[in-house]
Formats: structure tokens, C-alpha cells, sequence
């Protein structure tokens, strides 16, 4: 069930008015069904393993917190039993061909292609979460949860289950005890969230998406320097808006059960720094990596290199950071290079701290903000290519950008003389002009953004006046209910990992 | 944030109304001259809005010819009605709906929506062996049978086909919904020339000659782009009741039916299995549009069409449609003339004497 999509937001209904209206002894058991009837809209398969995965883990932390000794082994086969479950459905695509193979010449037919159908949804999100369970409770800041029903929503939980956000437990499961209550505060907030979520989506992201030709990302040097940074300029902004739109809807729909979720996103490209960057982008995965890689692997290192800026506590930490996010979203050369890229940046931002005290962005000039702001966007926008694509369409790409031949006259004669009536249209790719329905849409995607950064509050709509409130969101539905027309929608871009 | 909600509802609704309002000046049918119902094939938008166009200028129609890309290359209606008037001295207002790829399943949906629109007084479908083939066109006939707006014309009521049929914003609007594709400027400009080629009438002439290389029989089944080759032809009844359905339009005062069919080059009857299975089909077309009430006009001699009047196998070019036309106004003269049917839509306006 895709939550853009009418079925869903009347099963959300279903569930809040259910919700609200149970005893309070009721209510986690009616969200246990309604989070196994989400889950089954995908595939029935997916109840199944996802119950025994979040069984093992609730048995898993309950020895951990028991055990008095040989914690930390138990935590290892936790660790590793999640990240094995991960392998085996996620990196599929890896053996599942010779898993194949192998079972024909034993006599199987057939016998691999089920594991890729059972691939269950949002499985690198659910993995990560279990595995900071695990590392909590062994790190006693967290006690093993004794309800499996509690512990099992905490797997389970259908806002956060497709794409997050990644939510500790020690924050979430208290939260299961005590929903909020609903006040005409909490639903004009909660509102406001699903409406920015879904403009987000269906009129940013799906938009842009479509109006990226399919081959730009296969075969680039097909195409002119100009349409080829049109289009990298208009991906960024698919992939942020397909997935702050996903967890802004996520949000809105949890807040609505009195269960608040994790901001993700931050208008990260208003960042000034990488590092910042990754403050702003995906935060729940951010601060994972950061609390269960980047802490860990420093302070490990620093026992045996205690100088700070030794350079293996200046660079590893970071790289491996990074190199762990790459894997975390797939296992391919492309996205190990896009995480990698992203170490590279942060080790480098942290280079002038060697020789001269940092300087606060926020202490520094306007204009000097202004341009690390573009020049990490820059570098954002460049480390999107090995992400989006394999490594050599990336390589093509790149090229596609940097060669200064590639960028070549754009036909605006040609283009006044179809307009004139007095040529056929033909291919319009082959006027090498960026095309203007892309700033089109990523202008009110840049404004929305640029209004949330300048306020410092993504919900700065709430502080307008009732009649501007009202205008814009009637101008988002009719947006909204005209777009519905189109012939094209795209999943979710993050759904994949 | 009642209110507000409140507040938002009023303004969609002043919004909407203020579109509906600008959309139906004459200021936005000169500026956006394109309508369409949203309909996955978009040639049959054009044809639905021409015949709007034609019945407000000609003040109804009287014959509507019905069928596939081979109707919309194969009749020119100026012909029919020039030939038709020669003969009977009657002017008949004739209208051409043939669009690409519709075989007979929804051809014979369009066959209801256009009796019920319009009452022309006789509906001429034209059908050939692949209508009745169950392996033929069913990609295209499930996205047009699919189409929000068709199901609800149909009867089968959803709040899409609903807006889309009374909001003239929104006709206007749909021509262009998929602005946001990247497929969308190409696609756009297929269908400005598929609508600039298109006459008044509802007629596009194809000019594509045929090479004589294409006249050479199949090798083998494999090479048969034409019919489903793993079996003998049969036709099907699944498809033999959308023609049944065709005929019954006829009841309660409905159009009369005539049933025309298209004269393909002799060699693609190899393909079907050669001329004994063509002749069966003409006899089982034959019997099953007698019992329904129409007339059957099976092909006319291939030799009559040369092949320079040919685009290809199948389709007529603009030297070969003003010879079928001329044809099909001969034979409705005919059926005018010695069995005194009349074609003259006496339900939406007069034609010229």
C-alpha cells in the first residue's frame, strides 16, 4: 500500500479512529493488526519474517540484559544474525543467480527465485534499529523491553516501516506507553506535515522524476553538458523531496496516533559544510552511524593513536563512516564511491583545523556563508552522480560535465523556426536547451525549502494568517488533483534500501 | 484548523469555479484549442472533439464510420457524400471515427458512446479477420476500455470520469497533463500533426506508397505479424458478441447498421491461412450480421485497388481511399436506391437536399 495513494490514507483513518476510540489497554494490540495488515498489503510474506526477525532480536536483547557475563558475544551474534538476515535478502541479486543454478543441477527448478520475492520492506531500516536495540541494552543505557508486544511494534511500527525514520528504542518505546494526547494543536501540526509531505512528493519529486528523460542516466553523452546539470540539479531534488516527503507524511500520520517520530531532514541544501550537511540529511541515519560507527571506531582508535590528529584517527573514522553508509544503501561499487566521496569531504573540511582554530560558519560573513553554501551543494551534487548511477554511466556522466567541448550551442533559432510553423518539432533534446519545466518545478521546491531555512521552523505555514493558510492549501489540492491526471507516477526512491 | 479546512474548501471551490468560468469563453477555446477527455489514446480524443466540431458547424451527422487505422486512412467522407448525392440526389452529413489500433472489443464500446451522443442514422463499421483474431490489439484494448471516462459513459460511475465529462477546465487542461514528462514535447507535437492531418470530416490521409517487395506470401508462421500463429484462425465469440452488440444499437429506433468489410491486400489472407479461411469468415460475417438486422458488404475485388493505392498490407493510401470511398457511397446509394434505406438524420437537423 504506497502512502500517497487514496486506500492508504483511508486505512490511516480506519486506524487513528480506532485507536482513539480503544481503551488504552487495547491499543498497542490494535496497532499489532493494523501494522500486520500494512505490512500485508505488500506481501503476506513479509509478516512472517519480519515476526521471526523481531522474535530472535526480543530474545536476543532479554539474554544480553540477563546474561552476567559474555554480553558483548551475544551482542556480536545479534549483530550478526541482523546483518546476515540483511545480506541473504537484500544483496540477493549477488547469488540468488547461482543459488539458481546450483538448485537446477540438483534437480530444483526454480528453486532461488522465491528468496528475491521475499525481500521484505524497509528490511535496512528495521536492521539498523535492531542492532542499536541490541548495542543499547549491552551498553546498559537500555533495558531489554519484557513485552514481545511492545518490542514487536517497535519492529513493526507501519509510519516508520517503510523508509524510517530510524527510531532508538529507548526514545520510542515509552512512547507506546504514553500516546499523546490529540488537540487542535497536534492535528493542524499533524496536518500540516502530510500536506507538506505529500507536495513534497507528488509535486516536487514525482514531477522532477518525470521529467528526467530515462536515458540521461544510462547513456549521458547523448546529451549536452547544460541538460545534463539540468538534470543532476533536478535529481537532487527528487531524491530529497521523494524522501523528506515520505517521512514528513510518516510523521504526520504517527503524530496522529500520539506518536511523535524523528525530524529526518533539515533543509540540507542550506548546509555551509559537509559535516553540517550530514546534520541536516537523513538525521536518523546520521546520528546512527554516528553513535554505532564513527564514536565506537574513534574511541577504539584512539586508544591506540591518542594523539587527535593522528592520521589515522583523522581519517578512518570518517571514511569508514561514510564507506558504512555507501554499503548500508546497497552493495555497489557506485554507492561505496558515493560514500567514500563523502568521507573524502569531511576529512578534507577538517584539514585547515590542523594549523588554525575552526571558525564558527555562523561568525563568519554573509557572503562567505552564501558561497559554502553553493559550494557544498556543489560537492553534494556531485557525489549524486556515482549514487544515482552505475560506475560507468557515472564515469560518462562526469565526463559529460567537465569537458568543456560538451557544452555546445544551444539551438534557439532552431527552436523560434519550429515555433514559426516552418520546421517540424523533431527531437527537442536536440535544441541543447536545460529545459525550463525543470526550474519550473524547482523553483516552489527551492521557495518551500528556502522559507523553512529562513524561519528556522519547517511549520512557519502554522504562523500565517487563517486566509493564507487556507489560499495555499487550496492551491496545493488544486495542484495536487490536477497532477492526479497524469499518465506516470514514481515509486519512492528510497524504498529500495 | 476547522476553519481553516473550512476556509481551504471555499477557496478550492472559488478557484475551481473561476476556472470553469474562464474556460468557457470563447477568449480560452481561441487560445487553447485542444480538448481532451484524458483518454490513453489520444487520436481518439481528437476524433471525439472533431465530431463535436462537425455536429455544431453541420448541425448533426448523419453517418459515422467506425473502425480501425485502416477507416482513418481507408474513407474519405467528402467522397462518400459527393458519390452518395451523384446517385440519390440526397447530401449526407458523413463523419469518419476511425482510430488506430481499436479492434472490435472497443470499437464496439465507441459504437455506443457515439450512438448516444450524436443518433447518427447509420453507423457503417468496418471490420476485417483481425477484429475477430482473441490474440489482436488486447494491450490497447485494455488501457481504452480501462479509461476512467469510458467507464463512466459506460455506466459504470467513478467521480474521474464524472469531472472529466462536465468540466470543460478540464478538458482543456488535459491535452496537456503530462507536461511534466520528459516524453511530453514529442509526444505533444505527434499530436498536434495527427490533429492538423485530420480533416473536418475526421479523415487522414496516408501517403505511403507500398513496395511491390511487401507483396511476397510469409515463409513461415513465425514470420506472421499479422494474426496469432500458433493456431489456425479462428474467430472468436468473445469478439463475435461485441459485433452482435454492434447490430443490437439498431433497437429502439437506434442507427441503422452497415457492416463493411475492408478490402486488405489479397496476401494477407496467407497469413490467416489463404482464401478458404477467408471465405469462411465472409460467410460467418455474412449470417451473423443478417440475423442481427444490418447489411454486409464483404470486400471489393482486390483488382480494384491498385497497389499504388496502397500504404501497405492493410491500409489504403490517398490514391487508393477515394476509390473505397466512392464504393461505399455506391453501395449505400444502392441500398437507398433500390431498398429504400434512408441515412438522413431527421433526430438532430436536416441535411441539404
Amino acid at each position: 500500500m504506497n502512502i500517497t495513494t487514496l486506500s492508504f490514507a483511508a486505512f490511516v483513518v480506519i486506524v487513528i479512529a480506532g485507536f482513539r476510540l480503544l481503551p488504552a489497554r487495547f491499543r498497542n494490540t490494535w496497532l499489532f493488526v493494523a501494522c500486520l495488515g500494512f505490512l500485508a498489503t505488500w506481501a503476506w510474506q513479509f509478516v512472517g519474517i519480519l515476526l521471526v526477525i523481531g522474535t530472535v532480536n526480543y530474545f536476543l536483547g532479554r539474554w544480553i540484559g540477563e546474561a552476567r557475563e559474555g554480553r558483548k558475544r551475544i551482542l556480536w551474534i545479534g549483530i550478526a544474525f541482523d546483518v546476515f538476515t540483511l545480506l541473504i535478502f537484500k544483496y540477493s541479486d549477488f547469488y540468488i543467480p547461482e543459488l539458481t543454478a546450483f538448485l537446477a543441477r540438483i534437480g530444483v527448478e526454480k528453486g532461488g527465485e522465491g528468496i528475491r520475492l521475499l525481500m521484505p520492506i524497509g528490511l535496512s531500516f528495521t536492521t539498523v534499529q535492531l542492532i542499536s536495540y541490541l548495542a543499547d541494552i549491552h551498553n546498559r543505557i537500555l533495558l531489554p523491553e519484557k513485552g514481545w508486544l511492545k518490542f514487536i511494534l517497535y519492529v513493526l511500527y507501519f509510519p516508520k516501516l517503510i523508509s524510517g525514520p530510524i527510531e532508538r528504542a529507548r526514545i520510542f518505546l515509552p512512547k507506546l506507553d504514553h500516546p499523546q494526547p490529540l488537540s487542535a494543536e497536534s492535528i493542524a501540526r499533524n496536518f500540516t506535515l502530510i500536506v507538506i509531505g505529500l507536495t513534497r512528493k507528488l509535486l516536487f519529486a514525482n514531477m522532477l522524476n518525470a521529467l528526467i528523460p530515462s536515458a540521461a542516466f544510462v547513456q549521458p553523452l547523448t546529451y549536452s553538458a547544460q541538460m545534463l546539470l539540468t538534470w543532476l540539479l533536478a535529481y537532487a531534488f527528487v531524491i530529497y523531496n521523494d524522501f523528506a516527503g515520505y517521512t514528513s507524511i510518516a510523521r504526520g500520520v504517527s503524530g496522529f496516533l500520539g506518536i511523535e517520530l524523528t525530524s529526518n531532514f533539515n533543509t540540507p541544501y542550506f548546509s555551509r559544510s559537509i559535516a553540517e550537511f550530514w546534520e541536516r540529511w537523513h538525521i536518523s541515519l546520521s546520528n546512527w552511524l554516528r553513535d554505532y560507527i564513527f564514536f565506537p571506531l574513534s574511541r577504539r582508535l584512539r586508544k591506540k593513536f591518542p594523539h587527535p590528529n593522528h592520521v589515522i584517527n583523522f581519517i578512518l573514522p570518517p571514511l569508514v563512516t561514510m564507506l558504512v553508509s555507501g554499503m548500508w544503501h546497497g552493495l555497489s561499487v557506485s554507492l561505496l564511491l558515493w560514500g567514500g566521496l563523502h568521507g573524502a569531504y569531511l576529512i578534507a573540511e577538517r584539514i585547515p583545523t590542523l594549523w588554525a582554530p575552526k571558525v564558527l560558519m555562523d561568525e563568519r560573513p554573509k557572503w562567505q556563508q552564501v558561497v559554502a553554501t553553493l559550494f557544498t551543494f556543489s560537492l553534494v551534487l556531485l557525489a549524486w552522480i556515482p549514487f544515482r548511477m552505475d560506475l560507468v554511466a557515472a564515469k560518462h556522466y562526469l565526463a559529460g560535465l567537465i569537458i568543456p567541448s560538451r557544452w555546445v550551442r544551444m539551438e534557439f533559432l532552431w527552436m523560434s523556426e519550429v515555433f514559426k510553423g516552418h520546421l517540424p518539432v523533431g527531437d527537442v533534446y536536440g535544441w541543447n536547451i536545460p529545459d525550463p519545466r525543470v526550474f519550473l518545478v524547482l523553483l516552489p521546491a527551492i521557495l518551500l525549502d528556502w522559507v523553512q531555512y529562513h524561519h528556522k521552523d519547517e511549520l512557519i505555514f502554522l504562523k500565517w494568517p487563517r486566509w493564507a493558510r487556507a489560499a495555499l492549501l487550496a492551491f496545493v489540492t488544486l495542484g495536487l488533483f490536477l497532477v492526479s491526471f497524469a499518465d506516470s507516477a514514481a515509486p519512492f526512491v528510497y524504498q529500495g534500501f | 484548523m476547522g476553519y481553516t479546512l473550512l476556509q481551504a474548501f471555499a477557496f478550492f471551490v472559488v478557484f475551481i469555479a473561476l476556472l470553469e468560468g474562464i474556460a468557457r469563453t470563447s477568449l480560452i477555446s481561441n487560445l487553447l484549442p485542444y480538448n481532451s477527455l484524458g483518454n490513453w489514446h489520444y487520436q481518439f480524443d481528437i476524433k471525439w472533439f472533431r465530431l463535436k466540431q462537425y455536429v455544431a458547424n453541420n448541425g448533426g451527422v448523419d453517418v459515422i464510420i467506425l473502425g480501425n487505422s485502416e477507416v482513418n486512412t481507408g474513407f474519405d467522407p467528402d467522397v462518400v457524400t459527393q458519390i452518395y448525392y451523384e446517385k440519390t440526389g440526397l447530401r449526407l452529413r458523413i463523419f469518419n471515427f476511425g482510430v488506430d489500433g481499436l479492434t472490435i472489443a472497443p470499437n464496439s464500446v465507441t459504437a455506443k458512446l457515439l450512438v448516444e451522443e450524436y443518433h447518427p442514422a447509420l453507423l457503417v463499421f468496418v471490420t476485417e479477420m483481425r477484429d475477430y483474431d482473441a490474440a489482436n490489439g488486447l494491450d490497447t484494448q485494455g488501457m481504452f476500455l480501462s479509461d476512467p471516462w469510458v467507464q463512466y459513459r459506460m455506466g459504470g460511475f467513478n467521480l474521474t470520469g464524472w469531472i472529466v465529462d462536465h468540466s470543460l477546465a478540464l478538458q482543456h487542461y488535459l491535452p496537456y497533463r503530462n507536461w511534466m514528462r520528459s516524453d511530453f514535447p514529442n509526444a505533444f507535437a505527434a499530436f498536434l500533426q495527427t490533429s492538423h492531418e485530420t480533416s473536418l470530416a475526421g479523415y487522414a490521409p496516408d501517403y505511403g506508397v507500398m513496395s511491390t517487395a511487401s507483396v511476397s506470401k510469409p515463409n513461415a508462421s513465425a514470420d506472421n505479424p499479422y494474426f496469432d500463429s500458433s493456431q489456425p484462425y479462428l474467430v472468436d465469440p468473445s469478439r463475435l458478441e461485441c459485433l452482435r452488440a454492434i447490430l443490437d444499437l439498431a433497437r429502439d429506433n437506434g442507427p441503422q447498421i452497415v457492416v463493411v468489410e475492408m478490402p486488405v491486400h489479397p496476401v494477407f489472407f496467407d497469413y490467416a491461412g489463404g482464401e478458404t479461411v477467408h471465405k469462411a469468415f465472409q460467410e460467418k460475417m455474412a449470417e451473423t450480421v443478417q440475423a442481427g438486422g444490418g447489411t454486409f458488404l464483404p470486400a471489393i475485388d482486390e483488382v480494384t485497388i491498385p497497389l499504388q493505392g496502397r500504404a501497405n498490407l492493410t491500409h489504403l493510401n490517398w490514391r487508393g481511399a477515394p476509390i473505397l470511398s466512392a464504393y461505399l457511397g455506391e453501395q449505400l446509394a444502392a441500398l437507398t436506391n433500390q431498398e429504400g434505406m434512408m441515412f438522413v438524420n431527421e433526430q438532430n437537423g436536416d441535411s441539404q437536399p
